[in-house]
């Protein structure tokens, strides 16, 4: 399935490469640009322009709130909960999936808590999260770690527990003593499937994010876009929503760009 | 016995990929008589297995023709039967479901679709495993299901992509002669590709040899032999050794320069 | 993407019993510490009064019929939303793997589409479509489409070509080869498009009912927030936890029947 069977005979002979490329680019974009055209053409005329700005007004919105700088304190403060409450799963996640993998004792402890909230939507811990630490920060980064933990610790656990015996028995071998092996072995032969586990959990740290921001906060974008609606500024509205979804894509493709980079140099 | 002849006549078959040109059969003519049992050798990456799925109708020749009883193949159709060498069963059908296949295809109605999928199944030594899926069958028994569920729709050509590579040996000559018994009894036109030389004799009327990249016929030896003695009689015996030698000889004349590299 | 199949599969009865020591430890903590006034009740109420000694207690709305009730909307909600994309999930995603048009236009749409957090679309889908059900289901459809989508698509490709030739030359038309063919090949991968589907969309209901209200569990979670009575909010705690749990398994079940030949 490749955008070649779409190439005409000969056209790579007569065009050059750079040309070609664009057109690829152009080519492949398409869609997008049709799906923004219809909303363009609908805005105004199917749908009232209150309802669906259009693209324009939007793309506008956008510009003004990150020229004027209304946007950037709720900007900073959302990444700042998602990149703590990110970083700290990450922490304790490895730290767990690795124990519980390794040790029988810890595995005993941790995992009936971790099968208790592995069915809860995190989102519905926001209220809980509420009475304990109040509207704002702290109830933000604890959603945001809640929700992030347990792909990291599924995939450290599960990627320990399959560390090639042999890896350890040779450390041992080489008279590694037995309680730096967990940190100087198992955890770098788990570092692929920790990568992947972090992947997984950006996306996630997003909707939790978004959610807590939504419910239980008075700045950040989720409160924004809240805000905006409640007050009838639709326009800005529909900014401040392109502006997380840039915020989000770009998280999940920077992420991808340095796993690429990191693999590439291990 | 007069349907099921294949004609191939100056078949080439380019693959393009990234702006590159590979020709993977060049010039290619044969000719497959009704009930002939052909297997096809040569040097891995010769293209015939290319070959193999042309016939099927599975790839686009870009030059020359295939002819099925002197009508040009256009794509897959029921005349002719693949057996895969990873079986391609379907792994959601059991083995009945999979024998059944193919009958349903045709409008068979129920009664006599499950009747003759157990003859074939009989056939094949499968009775009580109907209801197994694929993933509780062995290697040989999953190729079994494989054979059971191709002649069960009764093609006139069998097209063979190294079946039993992946056996081991004691179980690939059971299958060996076995395949030898279905296919005088319901006199197919068979066209088996094989790497292995002592198999491709073994089985047939006649080997062609292909050469190395890019792949064409190179020549083919008649093999003569009474197959209704027992294989150690037949594979004992002198004249067999020396068409087996010729085939080998020919063969390595294609494989030796790669072997270099 | 394959979140959902990373899940705790060894959460059997023999592991589920050695942890539930520890498990007992702290539960009996937890009443001991409250009972004695040690944490404040509004943060921490005795397990006794959040499971049946009060008003507000698990067992009191239970038996009441608020949990019950406000549980059925809330799986209304998220399920009718969860099969709708479900359906047009399938048919996007397998379209687009077996189609060159449809992949061409739908990939950069699934490319940008998916990271976008639908869940901040609660405030645009309350402008368009205000409070009620239709809006919240829109919004559940809307968000678990693209990983039914994606999970489709990409089974799809996977889907070993030596199966759909050998569908073909036993006489399989093109149009028969997707119902025949590519959607039971590509079952295993659906399916775990579905199990990440489905806690997607209930954290869409949840977060849009404590938004928007309109009953439902998140709605009565909430409520016991601004009510102050704690209790409530852990009452309703275990009736989205024991949904969760059932939702969760009653797909494994279905999984496990559909896939028995995986």
């Amino acid at each position: 399935m490749s955008y070649a069977d779409f190439r005409l005979d000969g056209l790579e002979e007569s065009v050059p490469e750079p040309v070609q490329r664009i057109a690829w680019f152009v080519f492949e974009w398409i869609p997008l640009a049709i799906l923004v055209g219809v909303w363009e053409l609908m805005s105004g005329t199917v749908v009232p322009s209150v309802v669906l700005p259009s693209p324009f007004e939007v793309g506008a919105a956008v510009w003004e709130l990150l020229v004027t700088g209304d946007v950037l304190p709720h900007l900073q403060i959302s990444l700042y909960r998602v990149g703590v409450g990110l970083a700290l799963s990450i922490v304790v996640g490895v730290l767990l999936g690795v124990g519980m993998a390794r040790s029988q004792p810890v595995e005993n402890v941790f995992e009936v808590f971790l099968a208790l909230i592995y069915p809860i939507p995190k989102a519905a811990l926001v209220p809980l999260a509420i009475l304990w630490l109040g509207v704002g920060t702290e109830t933000a980064i604890l959603i945001v770690f809640l929700a992030c933990l347990l792909p990291i610790v599924l995939n450290s656990y599960n990627a320990a527990q399959d560390v090639d015996q042999n890896l350890i028995w040779s450390a041992q071998m080489m008279g590694m003593p037995s309680w730096k092996i967990p940190l100087k072995v198992v955890i770098p032969a788990t570092f692929p499937s920790i990568l992947t586990g972090i992947r997984q959990a950006i996306p996630i740290a997003f909707i939790a994010l978004v959610s807590a921001e939504l419910i239980a906060s008075n700045e950040g974008v989720g409160f924004e876009i809240l805000r905006y609606g409640e007050v009838g500024a639709y326009t800005l509205m529909f900014a401040v929503l392109v502006i997380i979804s840039a915020a989000a894509f770009f998280a999940v493709r920077g992420y991808e760009w340095a796993e690429r980079r990191l693999i590439r140099w291990t | 016995m007069v349907e099921g002849h294949v004609t191939i006549s100056n078949l080439e078959k380019v693959y393009e990929s990234g702006g590159e040109r590979t020709k993977a059969i060049d010039d290619l003519s044969l000719e497959v008589p009704s009930g002939e049992f052909l297997s096809v050798v040569g040097p891995s990456g010769c293209g015939k297995s290319t070959l193999l799925y042309l016939i099927a109708g599975f790839l686009d020749e870009s030059a020359g023709t295939i002819a099925v009883d002197d009508v040009p193949i256009d794509g897959p159709g029921t005349d002719r039967g693949v057996v895969f060498q990873d079986y391609a069963l379907f792994p959601w059908r059991t083995v009945m479901g999979n024998v059944t296949y193919g009958l349903e295809q045709k409008g068979v109605d129920k009664k006599e679709r499950q009747d003759t999928a157990q003859k074939f199944i009989n056939m094949m030594d499968l009775d009580g495993f109907e209801d197994k899926y694929p993933k509780e069958l062995s290697g040989g028994m999953k190729q079994r299901v494989a054979l059971a569920r191709t002649l069960a729709y009764d093609p006139k050509i069998l097209l063979m992509d190294e079946p039993f590579g992946a056996l081991d040996q004691p179980l690939r000559e059971a299958l060996q002669d076995h395949l030898l018994d279905i296919w005088r009894d319901l006199e197919k036109t068979v066209i088996f590709i094989t790497h292995d030389v002592e198999e491709a004799v073994y089985l047939s009327e006649r080997v062609m040899i292909m050469t190395r990249h890019p792949g064409t016929k190179k020549t083919a030896v008649e093999i003569d032999v009474d197959r209704t003695q027992p294989r150690e009689d037949i594979i004992m015996s002198d004249e067999y050794t020396a068409m087996k030698n010729d085939v080998w000889q020919s063969l390595r004349e294609e494989t030796k320069p790669q072997a270099q590299l | 993407m394959d979140v959902g199949s990373a899940t705790f599969d060894r959460s059997s009865l023999v592991s589920f019993a050695k942890g539930t020591v520890s498990l007992a430890v702290v539960l009996v903590l937890w009443e001991v510490v409250t009972q004695l006034g040690m944490i404040h009740y509004y943060f921490l109420p005795p397990l006794s009064d959040i499971l049946f000694a009060t008003d507000s207690s698990f067992v009191a709305l239970t038996a009441d019929g608020t949990l019950i009730y406000h549980g059925y909307l809330t799986v209304r909600r998220a399920l009718v939303g969860l099969v709708i994309a479900t359906v047009l999930g399938i048919a996007v995603g397998v379209l687009s793997a077996r189609s060159k048009i449809m992949s061409w236009f739908w990939d950069p749409i699934i490319e940008v589409g998916y990271p976008v957090p639908v869940i901040a679309l609660v405030p645009v889908f309350i402008f368009w479509f205000g409070t009620g059900d239709v809006s919240k289901i829109a919004l559940v459809t809307l968000g678990c489409f693209w990983p039914v989508a994606i999970n489709a698509r990409n089974a799809t490709r996977e889907v070993d070509e030596n199966l759909i030739w050998s569908a073909r030359m036993m006489g399989t038309s093109d149009r028969e080869l997707l119902r025949r063919v590519v959607v039971p090949a590509a079952a295993p991968g659906i399916i775990s498009g579905l199990q990440i589907a489905l806690p997607i969309s209930l954290i869409i209901t949840f977060v849009f009912e404590m938004v928007a209200g309109g009953g439902g569990l998140g709605h009565i979670e909430i409520q016991g927030v601004r009510s102050f009575d704690s209790v409530q909010v852990y009452a309703s705690l275990i009736a989205i936890m024991i949904l969760g749990f059932a939702l969760d398994r009653a797909l494994r079940i279905l999984r496990h029947r559909l896939l028995a030949w995986t």
